[in-house]
């Protein structure tokens, strides 16, 4: 009702026109015009971890949500496409065009790896965006008896003796990486980094001594800062977090280097009909504003990251860009 | 009187009639996806979770570690009838307990394994009741070095699992040491051994190479014998299917091995079950009076790795449970649940929540009841499957590992990946090289490998880290001595002919 009313109101005289001012309704009211698609069968889910990692625990909760809050006139059916670190579901994803029934979980590593490897054939440039659901923020942690008060603190003591201080992460081309990287050339530091397959060891690593510092979630390290085993000198997030408000970001804390955000969301296959589009960048929407996806948005610390499909896309342009200097700088090989 | 009292709490607790119902669901279940090959407790726990948002963490979390550590009990099951490892931890059990069964022993295989599982089990309980709080804080001070120079003694193990031919063992254990060390590189990204192809970007799985160069390959072995040479005698009467005394007394030191060594190995949070099953089996076989027979079908050779892998599961939750690490992909799903339950898993867990603490440890007590009261009547009822002719048997165990590779991938090149490791085997089989060692390599591979890399990294290439540090010398000095086990055997032969000779 309120488009039709709007539509008159303004005084259309030629179709560009037209369509300009539908675009901007569009824009405003994103949700109103979708009417036309429904779902007619169980809509797949695929998952590039197993069952238990990191993406498929957060399928298995949104469909979850999706039943508890009655989101969905159909089921949510999770396929598990393990293997090639994200690549066997990316490529499944991609050939799977036009697929209206078909969505994954898309991570940042979908974003990166297509970036240094060779192996991966498509990237989510071959995919629509969605939705983009949570951003997980990032502590920096020291163990509770080190020297190191703050981050420049570690910083300091990092130039002091180059190459000595040891940092516990994971694969080299991760967000605790990265981090790490981009410190070390804001600041012309220098230490090591140490790979650990498993969350599990990395805190052991820094818990045990053997390391200095760790890149750690939030929801990994609360427990140990309270039974006073570990320390937070910064965080690694756009404002800070509601559990750490006395501990500065790297921004506040001086550090003036870009913002890396670990990312998940919606993607779906390419040559999807805008109306299928704006069917689940709406079901995406109400989910995020359901009580019980804040409820795990706090439990988990997670950021809530909701963005629709054409601010999905920017952002996935802008990260990729950004990822790849991180990573030509870093002396990784880019190979698009 | 603190732990008798939590203790008694947590049998108030557990004795609850709907938590004994949720503990037997557990345990169960747990039997089941580990008799299915393929089908881990890691990927059936975390599909059962958002089941368990509904129910009181404690309940919850008694029925997802009773799917944990009733997966041990039931991998043993296929392994022993049908040289199919039905979970990792159980490829260790294949090696002497199929031979068992070819034996005639079948029954009584399956009765040590578990025995030899509930004996543990309690034991690893126990450990993880009296000592999780210090042991956690010993756990942290094993470090990348340590791990090295575990890996190593692992290794050592191929002197003891090689046949006749050591130099076959070595090469079978380097071809297991080069499939470890496919895929994506963690420290330089690099991808190693992909041919380009996507699909081994993340290496090969270990259960596929398992279950083809075990199930598979003794499978086309036995095929080309033709003729009914090769059925396996059924076990007949209940006297045959259970352990004899003098088996049960022939696995007293493998119970009291696999118990120690298994929760030894659980607290640490990067080995794991398989490498618990493969060290108890190599030192069941270091201390035995008669290692010659071993892979021939001895109840300790069953008993010992049943054992281990069991214990593990008590250990592996000491970490857990007393500062929120997990050591392992099961254990990390637990953790998530923790967090979905809204509890704060960490080192004030116990303390928060001495509730869920005691309420688990005395499930698991009636847990591991529950599994041997479960397992031991079904023991004539597997063994049935023995009477079915191999041209029945053997496509069900074709069927079952190639069901059980694509249920835990959904992926046909790891089917095509299966058969090409069932040739392997068999091909191993026709020239006479173990197969064991392979696997060795495989499991040890990528860990010992990490491991140098993060010492090397800690200590700016310096090599004395691998040597100064206590524990690991003290490890690798037993590699050493495992090493030259062989060499004093040929000695002391040696020297027993000079001596016979002489007089």
């Amino acid at each position: 009702m309120l488009e039709k009313v709007s539509l008159k109101m303004l005084d259309l005289s030629n179709s560009k026109k037209t369509g300009m001012a539908c675009l901007f309704i569009y824009m405003l009211s994103p949700f109103s015009l979708h009417a036309d698609f429904k779902p007619t069968k169980p809509i797949e889910f695929v998952v590039h971890t197993g069952p238990g990692g990191g993406s498929d625990l957060l399928a298995r909760f949104i469909v979850q949500t999706v039943e508890k809050e009655n989101l969905s006139p159909v089921r949510f059916q999770i396929n598990n496409k393990t293997g090639g670190s994200g690549v066997t579901a990316m490529t499944y994803m991609a050939e799977k065009k036009g697929d209206t029934h078909t969505i994954a979980v898309f991570t940042g590593n979908w974003l990166i790896t297509p970036l240094t490897r060779s192996e991966t054939k498509v990237s989510v440039k071959d995919m629509t965006p969605i939705a983009r659901l949570v951003l997980e923020p990032a502590l920096i942690a020291v163990k509770s008896d080190a020297p190191y008060k703050t981050l420049k603190d570690f910083i300091e003591a990092a130039k002091k003796s180059p190459g000595m201080l040891k940092q516990s992460g994971g694969s080299s081309t991760s967000r605790d990486n990265v981090v790490r990287q981009l410190l070390m050339k804001s600041t012309g530091s220098n230490w090591t980094f140490i790979s650990f397959p498993g969350g599990g060891e990395r805190i052991s690593a820094l818990l045990g001594g053997h390391v200095n510092v760790m890149v750690i979630e939030p929801q990994e390290a609360g427990e140990h800062i309270r039974a006073g085993s570990l320390r937070v000198i910064a965080q690694v997030a756009e404002k800070r977090l509601p559990g750490f408000s006395n501990i500065p970001t790297l921004k506040e804390a001086g550090f003036n280097i870009p913002n890396v955000p670990q990312v998940r969301g919606i993607v779906m296959s390419s040559g999807i009909p805008v109306d299928v589009i704006s069917y689940y960048e709406n079901l995406f929407y109400r989910l995020s504003k359901t009580a019980t996806w804040r409820k795990y948005l706090e439990d988990q610390q997670f950021e809530d990251g909701y963005q629709k499909s054409a601010e999905l896309s920017h952002f996935i342009d802008g990260y990729t860009d950004q990822m790849r200097e991180i990573l030509k700088e870093a002396g990784a090989k880019v190979i698009r | 009187m603190e732990i008798l009292s939590g203790l008694f709490n947590g049998f108030s607790i557990a004795l609850q009639p709907l938590n004994l119902l949720w503990c037997f669901a557990g345990v169960f279940l747990g039997t089941v996806v580990g008799i299915m090959p393929g089908l881990g407790p890691a990927a059936t726990i975390a599909m059962l979770l958002p089941l368990t948002f509904g129910m009181p963490p404690t309940s919850g979390l008694i029925m997802l570690a009773g799917i944990y550590y009733g997966a041990k009990y039931g991998g043993s099951t296929t392994a022993i009838l049908l040289n199919v490892p039905g979970e990792s931890a159980s490829v260790v059990t294949c090696l002497d307990g199929y031979q068992m069964a070819r034996n005639g022993r079948a029954g009584a295989a399956l009765g040590i394994a578990a025995i030899s599982s509930f004996v543990a089990g309690t034991v690893g309980v126990l450990g993880l009741m009296l000592l999780a709080p210090p042991l956690a804080k010993i756990a942290l001070s094993f470090s990348s070095p340590e791990y090295f120079a575990l890996m190593i003694l692992g290794l050592a193990m191929v002197v003891l699992l090689a046949g006749d031919s050591m130099i076959k063992a070595l090469l079978a254990m380097l071809f297991g040491l080069w499939i470890a060390s496919m895929g994506i590189d963690l420290f330089t990204d690099a991808s190693r051994f992909t041919f380009g192809s996507a699909e081994l970007l993340d290496g090969i799985d270990f259960v596929v190479v398992a279950i083809g160069i075990f199930a598979l390959g003794e499978v086309f072995a036995n095929m080309e014998m033709q003729g009914g040479a090769s059925l396996l005698p059924v076990p007949k009467g209940m006297r045959e299917l259970l352990p004899t005394m003098a088996e049960l007394k022939a696995c007293r030191f493998a119970f009291f091995n696999g118990s120690v060594v298994g929760f030894i190995i659980g607290v640490l949070p990067g080995a794991g079950s398989t490498i618990a099953s493969f060290i108890s089996y190599g030192l069941e076989k270091a201390v035995s009076k008669h290692p010659e027979k071993f892979g021939t079908g001895v109840p300790e050779g069953v008993a010992a790795p049943e054992g281990a892998n069991n214990s593990e599961t008590g250990g592996a939750l000491v970490p857990l449970l007393t500062l929120g690490i997990p050591g392992s992909g099961t254990t990390a799903i637990l953790l998530a649940a923790f967090v979905l339950w809204g509890l704060r898993p960490g080192p004030l867990m116990i303390q928060d929540n001495p509730e869920l603490f005691w309420g688990l440890v005395a499930s698991m007590y009636v847990g591991n009841v529950m599994l041997l009261i479960l397992n031991l009547p079904l023991i004539p009822l597997f063994a049935q499957i023995l009477k079915l002719r191999e041209y029945i048997l053997y496509p069900i165990i074709f069927g079952i590992s190639i069901v059980g590779i694509y249920t835990s991938s959904s992926s046909f090149f790891d089917c095509w990946m299966l058969s090409l490791f069932g040739l392997l085997g068999y091909l191993m089989r026709r020239l006479d090289y173990p197969t064991a060692p392979l696997i060795l390599g495989l499991v040890l591979g990528d860990s010992m490998e990490r491991a140098l890399r993060q010492s090397l990294m800690m200590s700016q290439g310096d090599l004395s880290i691998l040597y100064h540090r206590p524990i690991a010398a003290t490890l690798l000095f037993i590699s050493l001595l495992l090493v030259c086990l062989p060499l004093f055997r040929n000695f002391n032969q040696w020297r027993i002919r000079a001596i016979e000779d002489n007089g």
